[in-house]
């Protein structure tokens, strides 16, 4: 009844023994593989799984006038970004994120697009969410896998628009920016000085991110800090700049398209720099929007270029300090010089007008009068290389190297730069143009102000600058800046008293009586430089006090039409706050004293 | 009486020194791995030991299932194939109609508390159905028509089976097949042909599946294809098994497992588990208590008194062989997703009491074997 066993059942048995050992070999093999060729592979992968990075933005350091006062400061609040690894459903997250924060869909779309190849760095796809965002954000988490709000301060500039060109502004990293930074520690999506100071001095200002390394579970819920690495606020900035005279100035400017620049000529510590228009930087704190932006860009009488030291204009008499100097310093003139002023000079078959004529002047009152033909005749007898050599010898022609982003160089021209630009040879009119700071000459206002502190001080020309100090987050000083010296002028004494005497003059009797000070002697020279642009930009360049000068002021005002009449009262409102703080014995608390 | 009772004892005595001692050990190592596995799997703050309860019950059932099916003389199993057999089908057909649906697919039979897997059950039922009847023959099926019984008894449950729909149960009765007609002696070039008969049929069957199921093989061939999708367990459980290293990261301590990258790790993917917690050593410990497990039963196949008692082992080994490779081959990501239990290993009831009944046949058919063969 019993079947018997078939005949092959044990071979076949053995064969089936065979082949099961070897599947199972294979699957050990593979193991080894796996677990031991790639175990530290794979145990890296298991990592980036359950580790998050978490980045504890830092705080930028601030920024403080030489008193103390806060220029820039920082503002706690939220940001929210989005981790592109956890965005497991962007079709369903990403519209309803862009819902709860109120931006549009596409340009959050696009900024997940761009991040996408980057998937363990988050990105900030808003800065400064209200409280209820926040809240309603971490409400749904669950949900919203992938989105993260962190802590993350906000820049802010209590005085708005006052100095904006100086403080500058921030801006996201740009990708070239990037590329260049990434070994410093940024990160896609920091924030970095775009302009002004906070550009310049960016690497002093930001501070060192903390790092937390947390484990997350499959859903992103962070479980435990397994290393926490505090991070370090910036530094503090000190600038030289005098709050009281920069709003003293920005007061006076309004309205006006132009610049300010005061500075110490000892030092060349920069005590105001005002522009305007300007532009409010808390704008560009969260993120400026496109629209914004454009309105920005687009404005015809550009609020964002400092006119301080990024605009070269025509400095019309103004330069004459630079002409007389050289005709005191090469003989052509000395204190006792008489000119005769007819109102025209001939040159060849053109003749030159001036608006008045003076008749008989000394070297003095022609200055004081800025009489054209006195300069004319001084150009003339110098010729156009002379005029250009003192010209690049106070600096003009060269950025001063001020601690901004963006300075221009300015031109002074010879037979060469005018051969070269205009296809033209050098003409003996354009001398005489020159003589008086017309023609090819472009300056920007401090550069006048280094040259005005060379005349101000002996012969020095200083690098003007506007930092002060570095100070650690606790306060203690990191490092202060001393004075550089570019050059010396190697003035004569005489032609220097000269020249002194005639800029006081300016001031006592000239053009310049609008910038006269009760109690301060006041030297200096006005400016009313045609422009091919519209009416005359309006000059006065000048320091005090005139014994022992402390302070150089330049004033610009774009289309301002006489020196006289528009800048030299804006210098003379800066002088006399000044000189109220001088005489009351106002300490420079600031860094010092703290 | 008394000297019925004394060769009652003696009786009894015998078969327990036939009992496969190191095939029992295999089992039970196996069922403890998986069991501390499963703890770990399932572990929460709030409930540290996680599954363990549930786990030790079907522990406990399937042991006693165990014992009592080696407790019982096979061949009297035999005799009632056809119960076993309707019975089998019955539970399929009926899981196919009411079943409970679950990822997918509707695979289980609720019954109160307890939900049954039949497609499980029905794999012993086709082990001992395709044994009887291959052992019913006196030459071994050589000729396509001997063949056909086989087929057509094979066929109803892969089906079924099919259209819950489980590939994989499906491959696993084809496995089982294939094995036993091995067995019994079919030449290679007619199971070649077969096998290749099965190829030329596939890619009439690719229509049929479900989206995800081809999905699944899709991404098989190419896990990249969709990373967090459905490529995302298999790369997830690879970076267990590979992060586990040599020695593995210690049990309840492994990252993958506990934060939840790894998915269904406490059932299809409980050897991931393993293989990160306790390492290529765990590991491939696991695979050795499989491979003697596997060839103790071919042991007691080829020492078995008669030949419906080896064509039960070798269905038995083949069933168990069939699920080791394919799980632990999809775990490694050598084989598709095709949501196979590990035997012995996974969390599951009808899959551990399946098993472990498999072995309670391989022991009933040991303890009756004519003498000790080592």
């Amino acid at each position: 009844m019993q079947p018997e066993k078939p005949v092959h059942l044990s071979t076949r048995l053995t064969s089936f023994a065979v082949a099961l050992t070897m599947a199972l070999a294979a699957l050990g093999l593979r193991l080894w593989q796996l677990q031991v060729l790639q175990g530290d592979y794979y145990a890296q992968l298991a990592d980036t799984n359950r580790l998050r990075i978490h980045h504890v933005a830092a705080p930028r350091g601030l920024v403080l006038d030489r008193r103390g006062t806060p220029l820039v400061l920082n503002r706690p609040a939220f940001s929210v970004s989005i981790l592109p690894m956890e965005l497991r459903e962007p079709t369903r997250v990403l519209p309803d994120l862009a819902r709860v924060l109120g931006i549009s869909k596409e340009e959050l779309w696009s900024r997940w697009e761009r991040a996408r190849s980057r998937p363990f760095e988050p990105v900030r796809v808003r800065r400064d969410v209200s409280m209820r965002v926040v809240t309603l954000l971490e409400e749904r988490r669950e949900e919203l896998r992938g989105v993260q709000v962190e802590a993350e301060p906000v820049r802010v500039y209590p005085f708005g628009a006052a100095a904006a060109h100086v403080l500058g502004y921030l801006g996201e990293v740009s990708a070239d920016e990037l590329e260049a930074l990434r070994p410093r520690g940024y990160r896609a999506g920091d924030l970095i000085g775009k302009a002004g100071v906070e550009r310049s001095y960016d690497t002093v200002l930001r501070g060192d991110d903390g790092e937390q390394v947390v484990e997350v579970d499959v859903a992103g819920r962070p479980l435990r800090v397994l290393r926490e690495q505090p991070g370090r606020p910036g530094n503090t900035l000190v600038l030289s700049l005098d709050w009281e005279l920069q709003e003293e100035a920005e007061r006076q400017l309004r309205g006006w398209s132009g610049a300010v620049v005061a500075m110490d000529p000892r030092t060349g510590e920069v005590l105001v720099m005002a522009s305007s228009p300007s532009f409010d930087p808390n704008a560009f704190s969260v993120g400026i929007s496109e629209r914004q932006w454009r309105q920005l860009v687009q404005d015809r009488r550009n609020p964002l270029l400092n006119r301080a030291t990024a605009a070269a204009v025509e400095p019309g008499s103004v330069f004459k300090v630079v002409t007389g100097l050289a005709a005191l310093q090469e003989g052509r003139a000395g204190p006792a010089s008489r000119f005769v002023c007819t109102g025209s000079l001939r040159l060849d078959r053109w003749v030159f007008r001036d608006l008045q004529a003076h008749g008989v002047v000394d070297f003095t009152t022609g200055v004081a009068q800025s009489c054209n033909v006195m300069f004319w005749m001084l150009g003339r007898s110098l010729g156009p290389e002379r005029l250009a050599t003192y010209a690049r010898r106070l600096g003009f022609g060269q950025p001063t190297g001020v601690d901004l982003p963006l300075e221009a160089t300015g031109v002074i021209p010879d037979a060469d730069y005018k051969q070269r630009t205009w296809r033209e040879p050098w003409y003996p009119g354009d001398t005489l143009n020159m003589a008086i700071g017309q023609g090819f000459v472009l300056v920007t206002p401090i550069q006048v102000a280094r040259a005005l502190s060379a005349v101000a001080n002996g012969g020095l020309l200083v690098q003007p600058r506007l930092a002060r100090a570095v100070l650690s987050p606790e306060g203690q000083v990191v490092r202060t800046f001393s004075p550089t010296v570019q050059g010396r002028v190697e003035f004569s004494p005489s032609a220097l008293k000269a020249l002194r005497r005639g800029l006081e003059a300016v001031v006592e009797r000239g053009t310049g009586q609008a910038a006269r000070v009760e109690g301060l002697r006041v030297a200096g020279k006005t400016g009313s430089a045609e422009t091919p642009r519209g009416r005359p930009h309006a000059w006065f360049a000048g320091y005090a006090p005139a014994e022992d000068p402390r302070i150089v002021v330049v004033v610009l005002v774009e289309h301002g039409y006489r020196g006289g009449l528009n800048a030299a009262p804006i210098a003379r409102a800066v002088l006399s706050r000044w000189w109220e703080g001088q005489r009351a014995g106002r300490r420079e608390a600031g860094w010092a004293a703290r | 009486m008394g000297s019925a009772l004394t060769a009652d004892l003696r009786a009894a005595r015998r078969r327990l020194r036939h009992v496969d001692w190191v095939l029992v050990a295999c089992t039970l190592a196996l069922v403890a791995v998986g069991t501390a596995a499963i703890a770990s799997a399932t572990a929460t703050p709030e409930q540290p030991l996680g599954l363990l309860r549930p786990r030790l019950a079907h522990v406990a059932v399937g042991l006693a299932v165990l014992a009592g099916l080696a407790a019982v003389p096979y061949r009297s199993l035999g005799e009632a194939w056809r119960v076993l057999y309707g019975l089998s089908l019955a539970l399929l057909a009926l899981t196919d109609l009411v079943g409970r649906t679950a990822l997918g697919a509707q695979r289980w039979l609720a019954l109160g508390p307890v939900s049954l897997q039949p497609s499980e059950l029905a794999k012993l039922g086709l082990v001992v159905t395709l044994a009887w009847f291959l052992s019913r023959r006196k030459e071994p099926p050589t000729r396509l028509p001997d063949l056909l019984p086989c087929l057509m008894l094979a066929g109803p449950p892969v089906l079924l089976v099919f259209l819950q729909p489980d590939l994989g149960s499906a491959l696993a009765f084809v496995a089982v097949l294939l094995a036993m007609l091995w067995a019994a002696g079919v030449p290679r070039g007619q199971l070649a042909g077969l096998v290749a008969g099965g190829l030329l049929v596939s890619p009439l069957v690719w229509p049929l599946l479900k989206p995800y199921q081809r999905t699944r093989l899709l991404v098989f061939l190419d896990p990249g294809l969709d990373p967090l999708g459905a490529g995302y367990n298999l790369i997830q459980s690879k970076i267990a098994i590979g992060s586990g290293g040599l020695w593995g990261k210690g049990l309840f301590a492994g990252t993958q497992n506990t934060l939840q990258f790894l998915p269904m790790q406490h059932t299809d993917f409980v050897f991931s588990v393993i293989g990160e917690e306790l390492g290529f050593v765990g590991a491939v410990g696991v695979l050795l208590l499989f491979w003697v497990f596997l060839l103790r039963v071919l042991q007691v196949a080829s020492s078995a008194r008669d030949a419906f008692g080896s064509y039960l082992c070798v269905g038995v080994a083949g069933l168990v062989a069939f699920h080791v490779l394919v799980n632990v081959g999809m775990t490694v990501g050598l084989a598709p997703a095709t949501g196979i239990p590990l035997p012995f290993l996974s969390y599951g009831g009808t899959a551990l009491v399946t098993h472990l009944a498999g072995v309670g046949l391989v022991l009933s058919v040991a303890v009756r074997r004519p003498k000790i063969l080592f």
